[in-house]
Formats: structure tokens, C-alpha cells, sequence
């Protein structure tokens, strides 16, 4: 699978996504084609494995590539993970690997980062 | 934007004892003795899955309790807008099957009177260490006129044939909550059918 992060202009298409948004890890089905726009902004996501006892102040790291969900119910497969502040993260509905993105609660936009996905056939 | 990818809209909860079939999801992300990962920290509130039938698109909208069962707290706030409920015992475990009246009991005070009930016998591929026979499961759910399944989430197979059939026997007795939101959406409607009380047959796994 290509690295999205170094090549992700080639799974765009008309501001939106080209191919199928996958789990990383289980293949789960997450966007179809077509059903988000593609962003480009900076938030620190929360890495996926933390090191114990730090749930405080979690590890956290820059990620500006983002598809971007309007309506929660475009996805096909998601998690929605308790909410913490204004953000709900999301993860692999099969899995449950995450955080895949976060949801801004006051807005309602979910926020998929380009490289905690894989792009594909569905 | 895109538009409405979806027909209808069915919110589902998933009720039981703590420890009765959560854990035993394959592929599922685990925490090892140096790491935790961030989501198994916070817990997850909801998911959301496509599923299709009879040529509609719909969206399971499923809430987990999430740890409040252990105080078995669950009240009206949590049944509402439910349009289906799992309830789940682990055949390994007496005890979780007989905390399934409690739990009918808590859903006939709490719910919506017409919510579509299912009871799980789920048993974590471990069918050696059965305390539970497949015929109480089948007695009681006849008992209360509601479907029943054994599932294995190993396989993680019947709990997606679970979650169709719960979500079939939805379809057949509403049209379901139109998609919410905004502005011209395709979306099929589905006739209304006279609810049936017949004692919904229970099925093999």
C-alpha cells in the first residue's frame, strides 16, 4: 500500500476521495469513494499506542492531511470514541484502532487523517 | 457534498452483564504490559455500520453500555430513540443468563414498549466450559416472544447475522427514522406492515 502522507494527490479526484477509505489494519470499509473532501490543515492527533500510566498527557503527533465528513452517518464503518473536550476521536468499527481522525463537537465534522488509513478497492 | 448515502437510520443498543462477549472480538487492538492504546483509554460511546437489505442501504447507529451495566444503572436516557436491543449472556456464565430477566425487566420500565428485542448466547468459542444449554436460551427468549441466536464472536460471523436479523425484523415493522439532516435526499420508504406477535423462530447457528 502506498504511503498516502508522500503520494496522497493521486487518491484525489475533484477535491474529494478517489478510492475507498480502509482501516489500516483490518480492512475495514470506512468511506466509500466519493464521499469526502480533502483538507489540508494542522492538528496533533493522539498516537495510536500510548506508553502506560501517561493517560494525562497523552503522546501526540502533527497531521495535516484530512478527509473531511460532514454528515456522521457517510460513514460506512466508524467508532466514535467517548468525548474528550470538544473532540470525540474516531476509530476502525471492526478494530477499533485509533484515533483514524477525530469529530469536532460543536461543528459536527469529522476529520479522517490521510496516514492512519489505507486507500483501496472496497 | 456528498449526498445521502443511505436509506434508513436504526439505533441499536447492546445490553448484558460485564465481560459477556466485548472482549473476545478478533483483531481487536489490545493493550500489552508497556503500552495502552489511546481509544482502549477513553472508550468508545458509539459506531456506526452499513449494512444492505432487501436492496437498502442502512445505518446501524450501536451503542455499547459501556461499563454502566455493572451498576446496572441503565436508565430512560439510554433507551432513548432505541429501536433495537441485544441483549447479551455468555454461555460460560450462569450468572449472566440469569441477569437476562433483570434485564428484559429494566427494558420493559425503560424503553419504548415496541423496541425489537434479540437475546445473544454468546460463547467466545469456548462451548467445553458451557453452563448454559442452548435450550434455556431458546426457552426463555420463547418465553418472552423474542428472537435468539448462540453466537461466536471468534468467528465474528453470527454477530453480523445477529445485527441483520435484529435490524430485518426492525425493518419489517417501521419504516425507520427518515434520515435526518438537511435538503433532498434519496431515500426509499418503506410501507408500514401490521406488527405480528407470533413468536419469532429462533435460529441455528
Amino acid at each position: 500500500m502506498p504511503d498516502c502522507s508522500v503520494n496522497y494527490e493521486s487518491e484525489i479526484e475533484d477535491g474529494q476521495n478517489k478510492r475507498a477509505i480502509k482501516c489500516k489494519f483490518c480492512s475495514s470499509v470506512i468511506l466509500t469513494p466519493s464521499s469526502a473532501c480533502f483538507q489540508n490543515f494542522e492538528f496533533d492527533l493522539p498516537l495510536i499506542t500510548q506508553t502506560k500510566n501517561n493517560d494525562a498527557n497523552p503522546e501526540t503527533e502533527h497531521t495535516s492531511l484530512f478527509w473531511v465528513v460532514k454528515d456522521m452517518f457517510t460513514f460506512y464503518n466508524v467508532g466514535f470514541s467517548n468525548a474528550v473536550g470538544n473532540t470525540k476521536f474516531l476509530t476502525c468499527a471492526d478494530c477499533e484502532a485509533g484515533p483514524i481522525g477525530y469529530h469536532d463537537i460543536p461543528t459536527k465534522i469529522s476529520y479522517v487523517a490521510l496516514t492512519r488509513v489505507s486507500h483501496g478497492s472496497t | 457534498m456528498a449526498k445521502k448515502t443511505y436509506d434508513l437510520l436504526f439505533k441499536l443498543l447492546l445490553i448484558g452483564d460485564s465481560g459477556v462477549g466485548k472482549t473476545c472480538i478478533l483483531f481487536r487492538f489490545s493493550d500489552d504490559a508497556f503500552t495502552t492504546t489511546f481509544i482502549s483509554t477513553i472508550g468508545i460511546d458509539f459506531k456506526i455500520k452499513t449494512i444492505e437489505l432487501r436492496g437498502k442501504k442502512i445505518k446501524l447507529q450501536i451503542w455499547d453500555t459501556a461499563g454502566q451495566e455493572r451498576f446496572h444503572t441503565i436508565t430512560t436516557s439510554y433507551y432513548r430513540g432505541a429501536m433495537g436491543i441485544m441483549l447479551v449472556y455468555d454461555i460460560n456464565n450462569e450468572k449472566s443468563f440469569e441477569n437476562i430477566v433483570k434485564w428484559l425487566r429494566n427494558i420493559d420500565e425503560h424503553a419504548n414498549e415496541d423496541v425489537e428485542k434479540m437475546i445473544l448466547g454468546n460463547k467466545c468459542d469456548m462451548d467445553d466450559k458451557r453452563t448454559v444449554s442452548k435450550e434455556r436460551g431458546e426457552t426463555i427468549a420463547r418465553e418472552h416472544s423474542i428472537r435468539f441466536m448462540e453466537t461466536s464472536a471468534k468467528a465474528n460471523i453470527n454477530i453480523e447475522r445477529a445485527f441483520r436479523e435484529l435490524a430485518e425484523a426492525i425493518l419489517d415493522k417501521t419504516a425507520g427514522r427518515e434520515p435526518g439532516g438537511d435538503g433532498n435526499m434519496d431515500r426509499v420508504l418503506v410501507d408500514k406492515k401490521p406488527m405480528t406477535n407470533t413468536t419469532k423462530s429462533c435460529c441455528n447457528n
